[in-house]
């Protein structure tokens, strides 16, 4: 049943290197390196900005909790999880087919694998996260008490969307096929979550409280919480209540679908 | 006679063949009764006792290299169970589990993790491993860089001076030069006079005669003979020789 938890037992450091390896691999033969880790999502920003500051001019600024917010920092906020969220998805459901050499030829335990990979995108995450707070001081955001929220917000991330990789994963080194879905179904998603526009506030009371599902909403929203609408996390309940729940839920079937299919792995690679 | 170290109670494996893509993805949510199952080991019983040194003889696809997958943790039987206690040290594919980007040296660790190793007994083996492998300064460079000649020696320098319990060796190794290979067989000799088990996979005769006192004949996924080497091998000569007149 914890069998993940076994796996991890004396292997934390192990897991540091293969992150720190990780990294590595991605970002390596490149001039300028690590830097893409910065240009990449600045440019993804700058696009969507532009799209809906520029282009969209109706699309205006952000007003929320009787604050008017500009509509860079509003978005800005947003994508700071939003990048981590989405390349923890799909590189996590990938993870398992991109390490197979630890499957197929040694006796690994599988299960760090999706750590690792998560972890490696974390520390470009709070490096991005460091950048994002300079930003927000600089257009006078000052520092409060709510901030720290991020230190709840961030490891929670973190769990949840690594303990979604404990189906994830073993599923799409299963089969291709999942894999793909994954990667097609993250494009649309980005629309239907409230990265670029605000979730709470989209004029229909139904539609709000069924974006209150969507557990990305849940880590957008609470960035921006943290860092912008000085609120606490307890504050919308109803929103606290569900991504409780959800948690829960991918808990067990990360445990279930983990299990299920870790013995199969080493035969279907 | 000491307490078995591996254990094969019955053991069957089977790999499931999925017909095409759609039957695999399929496979993810339901069961299928359909697909094709193939029988790598069927009801393989055996035990082994600290310090043996065992040959495994056999034809292709007899099941030899599922037997060494489920003694080295890879994969997992369908049926029965396999125990194995203790490290196990596998001379198959040498440069199997190594990080390209790592160094070497952090390639012995990564081995070592695995292995269940601590960090205090993995820099007591540190040296003697940097020592046999004999790639002097390149041990600190990441192992992308190294030659395959390079790679294998390294593979071959953790795993037999790991101080394992069990040591898995396939005779179709090679690894590099004579004089390496050389000391390589030297090695494996010294190995097994300690007092390691040792499964040796090979279809040469004289070699498993040499090194086993102790054979298991496979053909087609079951044990078909388990005792002294020179019995066994002449059952598999027999059988040779039938399936030949044939």
């Amino acid at each position: 049943m914890f069998s993940i938890f076994k796996e991890h037992k004396g292997f934390g450091k192990q897991i540091m290197l293969l992150a720190v390896n990780d990294l590595k691999k991605t970002y390596k033969g490149a001039a300028i390196g690590p830097l893409w880790a910065v240009i990449k999502p600045a440019f993804t920003l700058f696009v969507y900005w532009f799209a809906f500051s520029v282009g969209l001019k109706s699309a205006g600024d952000i007003s929320w909790a009787g604050q008017e917010f500009p509509r860079f920092v509003f978005m800005l906020v947003g994508f700071i999880p939003w990048f981590f969220i989405t390349d923890s998805i799909t590189l996590g459901a990938k993870s398992i087919r991109m390490n197979q050499q630890y499957v197929t030829k040694v006796s690994f335990p599988v299960s760090t694998i999706m750590t690792f990979t998560a972890l490696a995108r974390l520390f470009v995450h709070l490096f991005l996260s460091v950048i994002m707070y300079v930003i927000l001081l600089c257009y006078g955001y000052m520092p409060s008490v709510y901030n720290l929220q991020f230190f709840l917000y961030c490891p929670l991330m973190y769990m949840f969307f690594v303990m979604l990789t404990w189906s994830t994963a073993p599923m799409a080194a299963f089969s291709k096929d999942f894999e793909n879905m994954i990667v097609s179904i993250m494009s649309g998603i980005f629309w239907l979550t409230g990265v670029i526009y605000n979730s709470y506030d989209l004029g229909i009371p139904w539609l709000e409280k069924a974006m209150l599902l969507n557990p990305i909403n849940f880590f957008v929203n609470g960035y921006r919480n943290a860092f912008i609408y000085n609120t606490w996390f307890f504050e919308n309940k109803l929103e606290l209540i569900i991504f409780l729940a959800e948690f829960v839920l991918v808990f067990a079937l990360g445990i279930f679908n983990y299990n299920r299919l870790r013995k199969r792995l080493p035969d279907v690679l | 006679m000491s307490e078995p170290i591996i254990v094969f109670d019955n053991v069957t494996k089977e790999y499931t063949l999925y017909k095409n893509d759609q039957e695999r993805f399929r496979a993810l949510f339901f069961k299928n009764k359909k697909a094709k199952i193939n029988k790598a080991l069927s009801g393989v019983s055996f035990a082994l006792d600290k310090g043996e040194a065992v040959g495994v003889i056999g034809d292709n696809g007899a099941g030899k290299s599922t037997l060494l997958k489920l003694i080295t943790g890879v994969a997992f039987p369908t049926e029965g169970s396999v125990t194995v206690k203790g490290k196990v040290a596998a001379l198959l594919e040498l440069t199997a589990g190594f990080s390209m980007q790592m160094t070497g040296r952090e390639n012995i660790y990564l081995k070592g993790y695995i292995l269940g190793l601590t960090d205090k007994e993995i820099k007591r083996l540190e040296e003697r491993i940097v020592e046999f492998a004999e790639l002097g300064d390149y041990i600190d460079q990441p192992v992308r860089t190294y030659s395959s000649g390079m790679k294998m020696r390294l593979g071959f320098a953790i795993n037999v001076n790991i101080e394992p319990d069990v040591l898995v060796i396939d005779e179709a190794l090679s690894v590099g030069d004579a004089t390496f290979k050389k000391k390589c067989k030297q090695k494996i000799a010294d190995t097994i006079k300690s007092g390691v088990t040792v499964l040796y996979v090979s279809h040469n005769a004289e070699s498993v005669r040499e090194l086993c006192t102790r054979a298991l004949y496979m053909k087609k996924g079951t044990l078909v003979f388990d005792g002294p080497t020179d019995e066994a091998l002449r059952i598999y000569q027999d059988d040779k020789a039938k399936k030949t007149k044939k």
